[in-house]
């Protein structure tokens, strides 16, 4: 008994003491879509190695992510999948919008299964009977939103919605759709290929079917504790070092590269769901 | 240590400990509440909670729960009998397996659905025999998965409280197997019963992590209360969640209190 408690003081102060020497060092929270996931875990180590300032990465979806900047009034930086939601950021008062960032560019792509078993060439291929289709849910992931935006540009919407049989809840669960096979086609972005090389094949859509790319934008949000440091982690991300690490993951880092697939197409702004849409 | 208990003043003592560790409890759960009040908008409020999508929410809810708890509740009775009285080789490894569900995380439970329905076998029964897989059917087969664990532990210190006696007695007086456990055993363990069937159901209502991974979050189609909170907040419209969690805390307290009343007070739930 006393032997135990001997050792349980002596955690106790092991953690106290490492807790002190810890408290040295910076820390950042950064909210982030995971729409970036992977490169962003890498660019934070890199990161962490180089100026010795960790940074904490909450992942989620991007309107998960802005609810918790909002309720908890805290964390660094707010980086979402899409600039929608720095608009929804903006007006909720939450980031300091004279910061916002572009970081990378997403494409919205047709993403099938390998090898593509379905023959899905194009958005109206989509609509024959029998393609089960899915979409992230479009209220609440940026990628689901781009979906119904595209099928309602090229007046799909009604003949493709018959297809859609599920709505994922995030970004990631959206490409495992196809990861999974549990559906023929998703309206994903063109990084899900690189995200799981061996079961996920992308087919590109036609540039004037595209009327908006998107692309992941990184703030500072009203509540930091470090804006230096939070400041740092933004800038390291569109620096050449970052921009690379994004690029060995599939992610399109410059506009005019982005652009290569729609030209005319809008980058960023923001689309409001039909008020005729039923889900 | 236990001296100062002792006498009317421990007592006392003993008294005041536990009714404030009661009343801790409570006011953490009202300030819980409380806090959210303030951060309720009640033009949204209202609005939301009549929506189409969240009152088609309330009913899928509690119509998945309340059959996926029957369907619990048939197959724990029989399991957990099974567990309580028979002695076989493995049994505890069949004991602990049948933990599992409670220990490992519904997210988990849901993936592992999601996976079984995607080999051959699993694709056959969805594309044949029923539907699962992003229809309503799955979100009670994940809700089943959950819960049915639970009621079979719940179930089984039931059974393992009645005296087997109870049994060899009837049996001694003329009842076959079957007549003594649906006359004599069954009827003995009607508050185990009731207790299970409610705190299942109650689970089943407020699963979603099993939910959301195998039938998805399509509104008006598979979305259950706890998946309208969830993509509430995933649209960032923080109003609207605190409105679906109050819909979900008012089912709960109705639910329960109406149960109460009906069997009630002698049950102690």
């Amino acid at each position: 008994m006393k032997k135990l408690r001997l050792l349980l003081i002596g955690l106790l102060l092991l953690v106290a003491l490492s807790g002190c020497t810890k408290a040295e060092t910076k820390t950042i929270t950064a909210f982030v879509g995971s729409a970036s996931k992977p490169p962003m875990e890498e660019a934070a180590a890199a990161f962490e190695k180089e100026t010795g300032i960790k940074v904490y990465l909450n992942f989620g979806g991007s309107g998960a992510m802005l609810s918790q900047i909002e309720l908890s009034k805290s964390g660094d930086l707010y980086i979402p999948g899409s600039p929608d939601y720095i608009i929804k950021a903006e007006k909720k008062d939450v980031i300091d919008t004279a910061t916002v960032k572009e970081i990378a560019y997403l494409i919205p792509v047709i993403a099938v299964q390998h090898g593509n078993p379905k023959n899905i060439q194009s958005l109206a291929d989509l609509a024959r009977p029998g393609i089960a289709v899915g979409i992230g849910n479009p209220t609440a992931v940026c990628v689901g939103l781009y979906a119904i935006e595209i099928f309602d540009y090229n007046n799909l919407l009604a003949d493709i919605s018959k297809n859609i049989v599920v709505n994922a809840e995030s970004c990631e669960k959206t490409a495992t759709l196809i990861s999974l096979k549990s559906v023929d086609a998703i309206i994903g972005w063109d990084v899900f290929h690189d995200w799981d090389p061996e079961n996920i094949d992308v087919v590109y859509i036609p540039e004037e079917q595209l009327p908006r790319i998107a692309y992941i934008p990184g703030a500072i949000t009203k509540f930091t504790a470090d804006k230096d440091s939070a400041r740092k982690f933004l800038d390291f991300l569109v620096s050449k070092e970052g921009q690379q690490i994004f690029q060995k993951w599939g992610y399109i880092t410059s506009e005019s590269d982005a652009k290569k697939f729609a030209p005319n197409a809008q980058i960023g702004g923001e689309y409001q769901l039909p008020s005729s849409y039923q889900p | 240590m236990f001296r100062i208990l002792k006498g009317t003043g421990g007592e006392r003592v003993f008294r005041v400990a536990t009714i404030s560790a009661l009343a801790l409890l409570a006011l953490f759960f009202i300030g819980i509440v409380v806090s959210m009040l303030a951060y309720t908008h009640w033009d949204t409020f209202v609005s939301a909670l009549f929506s189409k999508e969240i009152l088609f929410a309330v009913r899928l809810s509690v119509t998945t729960a309340t059959v996926a708890a029957i369907i619990a509740m048939l197959i724990a009775v029989p399991v957990a009998y099974a567990i309580s009285r028979a002695h076989f080789w493995g049994k505890d490894v069949v004991d602990s397996l049948l933990d599992l569900p409670i220990v490992i995380s519904p997210v988990a439970l849901g993936a592992a659905l999601l996976i079984f329905f995607n080999n051959p076998l699993g694709a056959a029964i969805n594309n044949h025999v029923v539907k699962f897989v992003f229809a309503v059917p799955g979100i009670i087969l994940a809700q089943v998965t959950v819960i049915c664990a639970l009621a079979i532990r719940l179930l089984k210190s039931t059974f393992d409280s009645i005296d087997p006696r109870y049994e060899q007695v009837a049996r001694t007086l003329g009842s076959s197997k079957p007549e003594a456990f649906f006359r004599v055993t069954l009827p003995l363990a009607r508050d185990g019963l009731v207790a299970s069937g409610i705190l299942t159901w109650a689970r089943a209502v407020g699963e979603f992590g099993a939910t959301v991974t195998l039938a998805g979050a399509t509104a008006m189609k598979t979305e259950t209360l706890p998946t309208a909170i969830f993509l509430s907040l995933g649209s960032a419209d923080v109003e609207k969640a605190i409105a679906v969690i109050f819909v979900l805390i008012f089912i709960a307290v109705v639910a329960l209190l109406v149960i109460r009343k009906i069997i009630g007070r002698r049950y102690q739930i």
